[in-house]
Order: C-alpha cells, then structure tokens, then sequence
C-alpha cells in the first residue's frame, strides 16, 4: 500500500464543510478523523498526521484524541471488524457464548485478525442494543441482534461474499401489538 | 478584609486566588502533585483535598446564624473539596488534615491509589531524594499497600528526545508535561494517550521531543517518570550543594540553581524569579554547565617567542605582563572588554589600563539576529551585553576592529574572556603584529593565539554581576572551589552535607577537579609591583566603587541583588565616568 | 398505580407509522408547539417558556433526573457572543438503548424540542452529540435535521421570525465518559474526553467557555407535550414529583425485552411481568438493575410496590438513572456479574483524576480474583474500602457509578460472594 496519504479536492471541500460547523478548527478532530477513517480503513501514525496538517492541529494531539477513542483504528484492521458486545445484558443473554463461537469459527481470539485479513474480532463494552442481546456490530457500522450460531454463520457467509448487512430495525412492542 | 479560616485559625487576603496557593503563600503544608502555579489547574491528582465550608447567612437578619456556643454555623460542603481549584471567599472554613480525620484519611487514601500502580523502584530511580511522591507518601501515605495484584505494565526508558527520557511506568498522570508544552514552551509536543490506567504521556508517533525548553519538563515531574538524559545516574541529589547562580549562556540571564559535586557543576536547573524567567529556563543553558567543567585552562600559558604555549606561574605572568608594558606606551595598547565576562572583571580591566594612561575601550556584542525565541532565548549569545556597554565600553563590529587593527598597528591587544577569533573573522593574523593577552576560561581559538593566556574563573567559581538583556542586573555566587578558594573560609560559599561532615573518603577530595584561575580583577589588584594596580579586596566592594561612579548602578549592592532577586536598572541615563 | 398504562398511547415514540418524516410529524401535530411560541412571541418570550418548562418539572432523562427548565434558567443574560445547546445522546449506559428509538422513529420531536429549547435560552447553535456506535442513527437523524432545515424549521428566521438557529450532528467514537456533560463538551471541541472540574459549570463556562446547557434527547423530546398541553397537563402524567412519559428500556432475562413508553412511576413487578411478558423460561427473578449499569442492583424482595420514579426507587436503595431495566433471573452469577460492570468502569475511566484511574482497575481485579476462585474473604471488606475510597473524591461521577453497584451487591448479595471466597483460616496465637 501507498506511504503517502493525501485527502484531495473533493476530501478538503468536505472537511470544510465540517469545520464550517464550529467556531474552531480543533473541535472538527472527531468528525475529520472518522472521515479520513472511512477514506483509509484506519487512523494509524500517517493518517493523524494527514489530519493534524490538515486542521493545524498539533499531531501529538491528534494522537492522544485516537488513543482516548476506541473506534478509532491505531492500526489497521481487517476488511470487517466484528464487534461483538459482552457487558451486562449481553453477558447475561449469551454474549460471550457468541464471541467464543465466533473465535472457534474463524481461529483468531478477539483482538486479533485472521490471517488472509477478512476479520477482525473485538470483544466490546455496550453498543446501546441491550433489548436485542445478544447482538454485535459490523465495522463501527451496521448492528446484527439476536445472535445465533446459525444468524452467525450467516453473516460470516456473506460478509465473506461481500455482503454487508442491512440495518435491522427493532420496533418498540407496543407498536407491534398495534394496542 | 475578606478572610478565611484555615484549621481555626483567621487569616486575610486581599487578591482573590485559590485555597491552596494561598496556604502555600502562607507556609501552611497541603500535599499536591498536579498544581503548579504556573500552569492551569486540572485538579486530577486529587491530592490536595480538604473539608470546606461557608457560614450560614441570614437574609432577613442580615447575620450569619449563630449556634448556641456563639460560634457561626458552617454549612460544609458535602464532599471533600480540591485547594487547589477551590476559590477563597471571605468567611470560608477550611480543614485540613491537621483538625479533621476524614481530610487525613483522604490524603492517605489517595495515595494508596496513586502507588498501587507505581513501581516501588526508588532505589535505582533517578529523582529520589527529590521526589514529591517519595516525600509526600512519607509524610501523608499509608503505611503499606494492601493492593496484591501485578501492576500495570508500560513502556520504560523510552527516549522522548535528545535530552528527555521517560519511564511510563511511574507516571501518575499530573499532565504537568503535557501543560508545560502546551501553555508555556507552547510547542504541544507531548500529549496523553491511551485511557485509564494505561494512559502516559508520548509525543506524536515518530515526533521528537526537542522542545528547546524540554527540560523543564524534568524539573516539574513530580515523580522520576521524566529524567534528564544528561544528569540520569551522575549523581543522587543528597550528594550534592546547591548554589544560586545565573543562567550565563545567553543574554536573558535566567536565575539557575547550580549543582555540584566534588567540585564539578553537575547540573542547572532554573531557580525560580518572576522578573526574569518564572520557574523555566531553556535547555541550552543547563547543558553549558559542560563549560565549568571541561576544556579549563588551569595556570598560566606563555609562549616564548615562537615556540608552544608553555604552562609558566603566575608570578611569570605578572612580570612578563608589566614588562610588556614597559616597552610600549598607551596609544600603542588596544583593550578589549567582554560582555562574556562580568561587570566587576570588565571594570577591573578598565580601571588598570585607564590608569596606564588607555583612553578607549571597544567591545564586540556577541548577537546572531534571529537566535533568539523572544521569551528566554535570546539573539544575544553572551550575558553581559548592556554591563560593558553601561561601563563605557564602545560598541564596536567586527569590520571596525579589523580595519581599527590594520590602521593603528597596536602593539599589545587584551582579550578578556571572549573567543573573538572562533567567533568572528578575526584571523591570528591580524593579531601577529601585537603582544597578545587573552584572560580566558577555556581552551578556544583565542587563546591559544594569545602570548600570554590568564586563566581566569567561570561564572560557576566567582561571586560576580552579569547585566541581562532587559537591563537587569544579578549575580552569581562561587558553587566551585578553585585552587586558591575553600568552601569552608569562603563565606559566599554554600555549604552541603559532605562539605560540612564529608572526609577524605567521601567524594571532595579530587584536586583536579580545582581549577588553578583566579577573577580577572584579583589578576589586577596581585600586580602589586605596578603603582597603578588598583586595591579591592573583593568583588563585592568593586560594584560598591562602580555603584559610587556610574549613574546606571547607583544604588546597586550585592545585599539588594539578593534580597530583591537582581535589580532593574534604567540603561537610557548617560554612563560618562563620573569623577570619583 | 392502577391499570391505566394499558390503555397509554404513547406520547414520545407514538404508534404512527413513518412518523420520522417531516410530513407525517407535521400532519400529526408537529411543529405545532414551535409554531405556537413563535407566533405570539408576546405570551411565549423565552422566560415564559423557560417557566413553564420548569413549572412542568421535566426530570432530566439521562440519569440525574434533575428539572429541565431550572437548568435552563441558570444561563446568563445573553450578551451578544455565541452560546450553545448541546444535546446528549451518547447513551452508553450499559442497559440503555432508548434515545435510538427516537432518531429512528420521531426524530421530529427531539428535534423540534431542541429548538424550543434553544428559543427559550437564546441560543443560536445546537449541537447533537452521539455516540461513534450509533452511526446509522447518526444517519437517521441527520436526514430529519436536513428535512427540517428544508421546512424552514431550522435555519435564518425560522418561520419567517426574527429567531435562527442551527442544528448539527457531532458523532463520538467510543466513549463511555463522554456521556458526562462536561466530557461531552471536551469531546465535542475536539479533545480527549476529560471532565472538566465544576465549577465553573457549563451555563457559565461551557463550549469554547460561553454558557452551554446539555440536556439528554429524551429529555428534549418532552417539551413539545409541554409546550402543546401545558404544564398542569404533563404533571397529571405519573407521579408529580417525577412526572411524564418515559422510555422503559427492559433487556436482561425476559420474554419481550425491548423500549417501552408508559408514564412515569410504573409499577416495576408490572414492568417485568405483564409488559416485558416476565422472566424467561418461567424462572424466578433474581434481580433488577433498574436504570443502567451505575445503579445499585435490588434483590427480588426488594421490589415489593418499588415503582419507576426518583422517590421510590431511593427508598428502595437504589436509583432511577436512565430506566434502562436490566433483569436477572435465579441462575445469574452476581459475582460475574457485577465483576463484569467492573470491568466495563475500569475500561471506560477516562485515567484522569486519580481514585477512578486506579479505583477502577483495583476493584476489577479484585473481582476477577473472586470470580476465579481464589478470592479471600478478606477480598470483600478490601472491596468496599476501595469503594468508599471512589465516592465523591473525583471530578465526575465515573468513580461513583463504578463504586456502588459493587458496594451494594456485596450488600445484597453477600452470601454469592462469600461462597466463591476462601474460607482461608489465619491462627491466632
């Protein structure tokens, strides 16, 4: 891959749009960083330094706002990175029963990467989906409840076939019920 | 006056500020690790708690209620409050741990939490014996820990910069580093990452940490996670003697500590004055005190016709100085003074050659424009600047004195204390038609072309005044002994532990380590065959014959320049020699 | 608390099919409350509108539970320079997962409280903070934002007034503390999320150091009921004290965990029997954790009349945090548990101020020796020292949140945590 990281025309008008919306540069770190994320897979030692040229912002900084943060990539990850919630709810409706299957289907603990760089495994504090445990979220993105062996195997499947997941919507009951 | 009351005791202020400054400005004790007065207030450490409250007052009655003993009724607040974040108020109560068990119990319980994770490696660690942390956990800490896990692993001896090294694993996260570089050097070098009790301080990934003011960053760690990458190991600081002294490296003068051991300057540190550089100073002046101990020239260098310099005594020296002179007459003399060198020793030489009949006096300002930072850097690389100009000394280029040299053809050129050749286009050329006397420091291109070489003390051995960039005037004060001083009869000298109860055993006794120099002036005043010497017994009492002759020090002494931290001199007023 | 619920519409997240677009809000009565304030700004000047949102005494929903419009009153006179509202929809409370369901079913009303909100205090910027993990709710509100901008709801001279004010989405990345209001500003200026030390406090030195108020999303979207029915309407919603519809997020050990909207001050047995559809698999109930992971746990005899509201859940012991209800069947190891909680603090302490850094990691592994088994009984008196050290020493309430529900389960459950200890036996001489 290419050392050299650079945001173009399109990236700047963007970022600017971002700066547009407070009163200084330094508060558009979160948003610049996600976006240069999202451009680059992660946020690792040339990425910070792109961004923290980029706003005028001291780079030793930018890197203590990366480390401070959990989503974002120090390093890089695999092409989907798998999150997959043990903190309360989860842990007690199955989440780490979940994440351990995981780890035996694919080979890697969490933490680490498979070898050929499709999956990352992370084991990680509450994503905000405790109804719906036990569930696990896809590349700080798309969230997949109610996990199974089988709803895992699945999505494993067609991640790997470059499917990503669709957004699940979890109606409030009572709506359901129509009452 | 609004007042406060501190452990039941009253006191007032004035100024508002903050619980804790206030105490200290009162030399009341409160433990703390993340407050320093110079730097904005995190509160983090949380060191620094006590019980604090406010009398009840009584809107309709317009009193403060009173409780049946006729004490006022406080209303604490609920939880232990931070002094250092903490705003006086006229009619607060304070507790400390000295009145109330929970503020003890406190402090030691914070303390058990700051050393769980903090390796007990105090033994091989650099900053003991000036350990906030060591003398706090002392006075304040637990007895013991009851924490039975491993601890927190981090990086260790990891090399920040050139001049700063950190050990993460005895961080306890004040974030003063972190302050230092983005409040006062301003170069936001360092920041806190991870989270947790993982967090430490690191620079950017592949930055550097060559903040010039980095160092400083040593100083203010209140724990032996960041050392000096020049001091680490040399030397425990209860070997040590500590000596106020001035920054001689450029021309801001910062007040320094200088500290030596068996006559070697081991380091400097800043030394805290809020006219002149608050509690910093930059790197480049600590790391000068190489100066004081190497390259020295110890006893007099004379050069027999053409042939090397040769070690001769100072008897030698005086007498083959006067004799020079004997051969020549005034006009034939050019005197160059030093902004390198102190006002005493620049006086002296004025005073003896003005005597012999020398009319003018030149000096080179030693300032590369653009050097400078303009906060404790400066342009001016010497200390001395507007003292040789405040002495009549005239400001001369280097242009000028070479064309000065080629036009006048003088006889005999005196150098003091300034490496003119290494330092401008001066070549050992145009000063082969003259008899050369250079008063030097150290081995330099100067003096090694000099006839005669008189070595002479450092600011690190002479009690002396150096005029800074602003016009203030400080002084040092001898932290080295030479071969003609003593620690123990010199008064000026500040005396350590060893000195006081040190044997041959302990670590005073390398002669070597003594240069053989003496001050520029002592060199004038030991001339006793010449009737133009002058006569002083000290250096104190020539600034108090230059006070009496120049305007610009009226009314300087060295008493006020100790008790007021230097003096401010006005350096428009004239500077013509007054007659005595 | 009677029957009632079961014939409650719902007033924050109502049964109306695409509500989340601005014409279905606005056909079902949206916008109405902004609408009517702008339109006699005469009755409705921003200190009548501060007032009546403090008379309805809206109970901060993210967990303080303090009144919405005494926090608003404290903002200074305005005097020219910017001043912010920030909302808070971090929700990363473990056990929380409700202001989701508003940005993705009527965003409308948070955003149009959010206005309101911003009218009553002059403010001119608002800033939506939420969590890094809720990025397709991000999303989802952002096209209500841009909606709502098209309508001239937000924007210059909202509804052709002299009032403007601009609304923009700041997304987190990852961090619990920054939930906290004075992180959340850290976070949202661009900084590791720090908490900064109070005073001062945000109304006085917020954002960028200009006053700043922060209110959570759920609490926003209260205040068009308020400003539609008024504030006597909205108190007869559940207990005075603690009035209102409130999000009832169930997730743990029961049949039909999910977000559920019913008044304030429901009965919790009725909560986890008849509405969530009781404890799975016909087990017995443990234990509850009645508003997010912070709050102190409560034995299943303790919930005896203990009903969903501020009052009766301190009499009970514990609190009423972000009602996010977890609940815990017989077969729930509490040690596990609540060394699971540990874990979730030690990770999340922002490593700052100095009992939470090291509290934090002290108790979680202290815990995790129990949960091994090589606990000592000892182990126990250790943790609740450590606690007691936690509480109220820090500059946030991190160290609180970490400190209680291990204080109280040891209470509560001491003889599960004595089990897993050693009977170790020192001789005494």
């Amino acid at each position: 891959m290419a050392d050299t990281y650079t945001f173009d025309a399109k990236d700047l008008a963007e970022i600017k749009k971002i700066t547009d919306k407070y009163p200084e540069k330094q508060a558009a770190v979160l948003p610049v960083l996600w976006y240069a994320q999202d451009k680059f897979g992660h946020t690792d030692s040339s990425v910070q330094q792109l961004v923290a040229g980029t706003l005028g912002v001291p780079e030793a900084h930018i890197r203590g706002v990366v480390s401070f943060y959990t989503q974002y990539y120090e390093n890089p990850m695999g092409r989907n990175v798998l999150d997959v919630c043990t903190c309360l709810s989860c842990q007690v409706c199955g989440g780490y029963d979940m994440l351990h299957y995981i780890e035996e289907k694919l080979g890697i603990k969490a933490g680490e990467t498979t070898p050929d760089g499709e999956f990352s495994l992370q084991s990680v504090e509450c994503l905000g989906a405790c109804g719906y445990a036990p569930m696990l979220q896809v590349t700080n993105d798309k969230f997949v409840n109610h996990l199974t062996r089988e709803k895992v195997d699945k999505l494993i499947d067609d991640l790997r076939a470059g499917k990503q997941p669709e957004f699940e919507s979890n109606p409030m009951p009572q709506h359901e019920k129509g009452s | 006056m609004p007042e406060i009351f501190i452990d039941n005791k009253r006191y007032e202020f004035e100024e508002p500020g903050k619980v804790l400054q206030f105490m200290l400005d009162n030399g009341l004790d409160l433990p703390f690790f993340c407050y320093h007065p110079s730097l904005s207030i995190p509160a983090n450490c949380r060191q620094c708690m006590v019980k604090a409250g406010m009398p009840v007052y009584d809107r309709e009655k317009g009193t403060f209620e009173i409780d049946e003993n006729g004490e006022r009724v406080i209303r604490f607040f609920p939880k232990l409050m931070t002094a250092c974040s903490l705003d006086l108020a006229d009619g607060m109560v304070v507790l400390t741990h000295h009145t109330d068990e929970l503020v003890k119990q406190a402090q030691a319980d914070n303390l058990e939490f700051i050393l769980i994770n903090h390796p007990l490696d105090c033994p091989i660690c650099d900053q003991a014996g000036e350990c906030p942390l060591q003398i706090l956990t002392y006075k304040y800490g637990p007895e013991g820990s009851r924490f039975e896990h491993k601890k927190v692993h981090k990086p260790k001896a990891i090399q920040l910069g050139p001049r700063v090294i950190l050990d993460a694993e005895r961080c306890i996260n004040c974030t003063r580093c972190v302050r230092f570089t983005d409040e006062i050097s301003k170069t936001h070098q360092l920041t806190i990452i991870s989270r947790g009790d993982k967090n430490y301080p690191m620079t950017a990934h592949g930055q550097i940490f060559d903040d010039p003011y980095s160092l400083n960053t040593v100083d203010i760690c209140p724990v032996g996670a960041l050392t000096s990458a020049d001091f680490r190991f040399k030397a425990r600081v209860w070997e040590m003697n500590q000596t106020p002294s001035i920054d001689i490296s450029n021309g801001k003068g910062c007040s320094t500590w200088m500290w030596t051991r068996d006559n070697l300057v081991m380091r400097v540190t800043p030394r805290f004055n809020e006219a002149v550089n608050d509690h910093w100073m930059p790197d480049a002046g600590r790391l000068a005190y190489r100066r004081f101990n190497e390259n020295r020239i110890s006893k007099p260098q004379l050069r027999l016709d053409d042939a090397e310099q040769v070690r001769t005594s100072w008897n030698n020296a005086q007498l083959t100085l006067l004799e020079e002179l004997e051969k020549i007459s005034a006009g034939d003399i050019l005197v160059i003074g030093s902004a390198h060198a102190s006002v005493e020793d620049n006086y002296a030489l004025r005073t003896f050659f003005s005597n012999k009949g020398v009319s003018e006096f030149r000096f080179l300002p030693h300032i590369i424009p653009g050097s400078g930072d303009g906060y404790l850097i400066s342009d001016d690389q010497a200390p001395n600047t507007n003292g040789v100009r405040a002495l009549g000394f005239q400001e001369t280029d280097e242009k000028t004195l070479i064309k000065l040299i080629k036009s006048t053809k003088p006889k005999m050129i005196v150098i003091l204390d300034d490496d003119l050749l290494g330092r401008t286009s001066l070549t050992p050329d145009h000063l082969s038609g003259a008899w050369t006397i250079v008063f030097g420091t150290n081995h330099d291109e100067t003096t090694r072309t000099a006839n005669l070489v008189v070595p002479v003390t450092t600011a690190a051995e002479h009690a002396a005044s150096y005029v800074n960039v602003d016009g203030r005037i400080q002084r040092t004060v001898p932290a080295k002994e030479t071969l003609y001083t003593n620690r123990r009869l010199n008064l000026e000298m500040s005396m350590g532990r060893l000195d006081h109860y040190g044997t041959k055993f302990d670590n005073w006794v390398t002669d070597a380590n003594r240069v053989d120099c003496i001050s520029a002036w002592e060199f004038f005043i030991r001339l006793e065959h010449d009737g133009d010497a002058p006569k002083w017994e000290s250096s104190r009492q020539i600034m108090e014959e230059i006070a009496g002759l120049f305007s610009t020090f009226r009314q300087v002494s060295y008493d006020r320049m100790d008790e007021e931290n230097g003096i401010q001199l006005k350096l428009e007023q004239d500077t013509e020699v007054k007659p005595a | 608390m009677n029957n009632d619920w079961k014939s409650y519409q719902p007033l924050l997240v109502p049964a109306i099919p695409d509500l989340h677009d601005i014409s279905v809000y606005e056909k079902n009565n949206g916008y109405q409350a902004l609408k009517k304030i702008l339109s006699d700004a005469k009755t409705w000047n921003p200190a009548n509108v501060i007032n009546e949102v403090k008379t309805a005494n809206i109970r901060g929903r993210g967990g303080a539970g303090f009144n919405a419009g005494l926090k608003w009153s404290f903002m200074p006179e305005p005097d020219g320079k910017p001043r912010y509202l920030a909302c808070n929809g971090d929700e990363s409370e473990p056990g929380t997962f409700k202001d989701r369901k508003i940005f993705e079913f009527n965003p409308h009303q948070f955003i149009e409280g959010a206005i309101i909100a911003a009218y009553a205090m002059q403010i001119e910027v608002i800033y939506v903070y939420i969590r890094g993990e809720y990025r397709p709710f991000v999303q989802k509100l952002q096209r209500a934002i841009d909606q709502a901008y098209e309508k001239g709801y937000l924007g210059k001279n909202i509804l052709k007034s002299k009032f403007s004010v601009e609304m923009y989405t700041h997304m987190g990345a990852g961090a619990y503390i920054c939930g906290e209001e004075s992180s959340l500003m850290e976070s949202l200026e661009g900084k590791r999320g720090y908490p900064r030390v109070k005073p001062p406090f945000p109304a006085q030195r917020g954002l960028w150091g200009r006053p700043t108020t922060i209110n959570n999303i759920e609490t926003l979207a209260n205040v068009p009921l308020v400003m539609n029915h008024g504030a006597d309407w909205y108190l007869a919603i559940g207990p005075s004290t603690h009035p209102g519809p409130v999000l009832y997020g169930i997730s743990g050990h029961v049949n039909r965990p999910g977000v559920y909207e019913y008044p304030a001050g429901m009965n919790i047995m009725t909560l986890i029997n008849e509405v969530a559809g009781g404890v799975r698999g016909g087990k017995k109930l443990k234990a509850l954790i009645p508003g997010g992971s912070s709050t102190p746990p409560l034995r299943a005899d303790m919930l005896e009349g203990v009903t969903m509201d501020s009052d009766s859940l301190r009499q009970a012991g514990s609190m009423m945090g972000t009602a996010g209800m977890v609940v815990l069947d017989e077969d729930t190891d509490m040690v596990e548990l609540i060394w699971r909680i540990s874990y979730f603090y030690d990770h999340e302490s922002c490593g700052q101020c100095t009992p939470c850094r090291d509290g934090t990691g002290w108790l979680e592994k202290t815990l995790r020796k129990i949960k091994d088994g090589n606990g000592e009984m000892r182990d126990l008196d250790l943790l609740l020292a450590i606690c007691y050290r936690m509480e109220g020493r820090t500059i946030c309430a991190l160290a609180d949140a970490a400190a209680w529900p291990v204080r109280y389960s040891i209470d509560r459950f001491r003889d599960e945590f004595e089990k897993k200890c050693k009977k170790t036996v020192y001789a005494v001489a």
